[in-house]
């Protein structure tokens, strides 16, 4: 029995991958991660210039539901400073996701090309931040622009691309179609869901930026639906990834069968001990697949389909 | 039912009670929390949202009968904002967040601090004066001059009660002697022959001095500084903001407080900060 996932041309030692932006500003964070077990790790996504992001508060838990609201907005160092950090993790051969974000196709191209000399595993297109005014979530929703983006980058680089999907549209597989057909390597779903809390007492919206994007327990059945309806639409054509919403390996084992072949873990790893969170999912998945007797993950992917 | 901490969620509504001017640009809140809570920790901190402007991290000053006291100096417009507040006024609280002091026994305890740090470091007094065993209390505290020395009051009386040895010190010599107050720590420190323990709260250059001294001196078992000049967004360890290199630790849920084994390994200490974006600052 193994634990190791393809995901396309590439292999991770297991299907768990730490989702962009929680605990992923730093090369330290990242290589902390990885030795808690984790497949690989993804950065916070990455932009053309630094930028502080959105004003505060801009993120805070939402008890009741196990979530977790926010907008932080890309805050993110710029990828001329950020390369050190990847550096790093190159040395210590952390197996490396970077997320790049754009305000413009321009910018997705000088990101890309500013680290395409880096041997990461995959660049993730972030076309998915509900929490900016451009880029993010514009581009994610213009099938037109994901098109193009994900043709030019396509050219420019070996390196796999991964595309992270929006939930915040109508038809996904229109988005997920267009950037099948620019040549991406991976579909991502999904990105935070458009959200908003407002205080009664004093009427006002509490995050900063008056809105932002729901992660966390309640947007799980969302992202399973998006997997199991892409995987309906793709089959074995393309892989998907699943995020959102993992608290529990049973959440991870619910996602492979819905048809992904790893999947991305981020607000359950906000606790105090993160590498505990990561041991118990592991635990899980092992006495899983032998109870159901499966040999690999890639067995599992698509289970429910069948 | 009191709760022994407050849940992990989206800011409770407090209702400011009382409102004080602790010292020069510092003005000190108690907070009647809507739910019944006790347990906050010294050392711990909660995020506090003033609507409509900013929410930053600051320290548990006290908590009594769910009366929560905070002491906010004057840095930019998000603590301008809280000092405009006033009695009967709303504010949003979050916490209660991050690891706390933990003073073993038998040990002088060296609380050693400056500026909003002395916020903790007076939870930390009053939890130690409520042991049941006699502590031995010495509190450093350091400013620019008289009026900027907090909770000198408080502090003053406790040691004309003879609870605590207060030895305050100032740059321009308007009260207690002139100088830093590591120069009074380093005369303790090289008289006394009995084990001690260092608590510091203040700014980084001032911490990283008392940690390169406590360090020369056997007699200091154990340093426990907290790393509150950070820059921080949520406060429960998601975002990464407030990392630190190159362990990967996050201030706000693997400190703020940081005893010398974990501080000899962060190689920031006194050296880096992280700001909005991520990048690091000089200190
Ligand atoms: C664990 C902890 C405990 C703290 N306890 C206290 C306290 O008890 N009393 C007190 O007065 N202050 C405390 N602070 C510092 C306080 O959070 C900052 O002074 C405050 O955020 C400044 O905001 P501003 O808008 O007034 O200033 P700005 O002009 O926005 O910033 C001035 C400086 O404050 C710091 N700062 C700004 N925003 C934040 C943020 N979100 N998080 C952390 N630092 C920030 C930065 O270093 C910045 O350079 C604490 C900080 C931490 C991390
Ligand atoms: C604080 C925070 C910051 C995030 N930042 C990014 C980001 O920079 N880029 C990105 O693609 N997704 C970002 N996300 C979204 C996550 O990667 C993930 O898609 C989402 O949180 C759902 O997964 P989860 O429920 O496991 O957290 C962020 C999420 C959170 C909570
Ligand atoms: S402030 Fe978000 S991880 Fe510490």
């Amino acid at each position: 029995m193994s634990l190791a996932t393809k995901i396309g041309n590439i292999t991770i030692r297991n299907p768990m991958i730490l989702a962009s932006g929680v605990l992923g500003t730093t090369y330290s964070t990242l290589n902390r991660m990885y030795e808690a077990g984790l497949g690989a790790v993804i950065t916070k996504s990455i932009g053309a210039k630094s930028r502080a992001g959105n004003p505060n508060p801009s993120v805070f838990a939402l008890n009741e539901i196990r979530s977790v609201i926010n907008s932080v907005g890309l805050a993110n160092p710029g990828y001329q400073i950020f390369r050190e950090d990847i550096e790093i993790l190159m040395k210590n051969s952390t197996p490396t996701i970077v997320s790049i974000f754009g305000e413009n196709k321009e910018e997705f191209k000088e990101v890309l090309e500013g680290l395409k000399d880096l041997s990461v595993l995959a660049f993730e297109l972030n076309f998915s931040c509900p929490n900016t005014e451009m880029g993010g979530a514009q581009i994610g929703t213009d099938p037109d622009l994901v098109y193009e983006i994900v043709k030019e980058l396509r050219v420019k680089t070996k390196t796999p691309l991964w595309v992270k999907l929006t939930p915040n549209v109508s038809d996904v597989i229109e988005i997920a179609s267009v950037a099948v057909k620019g040549g991406c390597d991976a579909l991502v779903a999904i990105n935070t869901l458009k959200a908003m809390v407002i205080d009664i007492h004093t009427k006002q919206p509490i995050l900063g930026y008056k809105k932002g994007g729901l992660s966390g327990a309640a947007i799980k059945p969302i992202g399973i639906r998006y997997v199991y309806d892409l995987y309906e639409h793709f089959g074995d054509k393309i892989p998907l990834i699943g995020v959102g919403g993992i608290f529990r390996g049973e959440d991870i084992i619910e996602y492979l069968l819905a048809g992904a072949s790893a999947v991305e873990i981020g607000t359950s790893l906000g606790v105090a001990y993160p590498e505990n969170m990561i041991r118990f999912f592991q635990m899980k998945i092992k006495k899983y697949m032998k109870e159901q007797q499966f040999g690999s993950i890639n067995e599992m992917t698509g289970g429910a389909h069948r | 039912m009191t709760k022994q901490t407050l849940p992990n969620d989206k800011p409770i509504m407090g209702k400011i009670v009382e409102k004080w001017e602790e010292c020069f640009e510092t003005y000190c809140f108690k907070i009647k929390l809507p739910v019944k809570v006790q347990g906050a920790k010294p050392g711990q901190f909660v995020m506090l949202w003033v609507p409509g402007e900013d929410e930053y991290p600051v320290g548990i000053a006290g908590l009594k009968d769910s009366i929560l006291e905070v002491g906010i100096a004057k840095m930019g417009p998000g603590t301008e904002a809280m000092h405009k507040k006033g009695v009967g006024d709303l504010v949003g609280i979050r916490g209660f967040y991050g690891k706390s002091f933990t003073p073993p026994d038998d040990v002088n305890h060296l609380l050693i601090g400056g500026g909003f740090g002395m916020t903790p470091l007076k939870l930390l007094t009053e939890t130690l004066m409520s042991t049941e065993k006699k502590q031995n209390i010495h509190v450093f505290e350091g400013a620019r001059s008289e009026d900027r020395l907090m909770y000198l009051e408080w502090f003053r009386d406790l040691h004309n009660q003879g609870k605590i040895n207060f030895h305050a010190c100032t740059d321009d010599g308007s009260y207690g002697y002139q100088g830093f107050p590591t120069a009074d720590l380093e005369i303790f420190l090289q008289e006394s022959e009995t084990p001690s323990v260092i608590y510091a709260a203040g700014p980084e250059k001032m911490m990283k001095a008392i940690f390169d001294l406590g360090r020369k001196f056997a007699n200091v078992i154990d340093m426990q500084m907290s790393l509150a000049d950070r820059y921080m967004r949520c406060g429960f360890g998601v975002c990464s903001s407030c990392v630190v290199d190159p362990t990967g630790w996050r201030i706000c849920v693997d400190g703020p407080i940081f005893n010398t084994e974990k501080l000899e390994k962060i190689s920031d200490f006194g050296v880096y900060k992280r700001i909005e974006t991520g990048e690091k600052k000089r200190i």
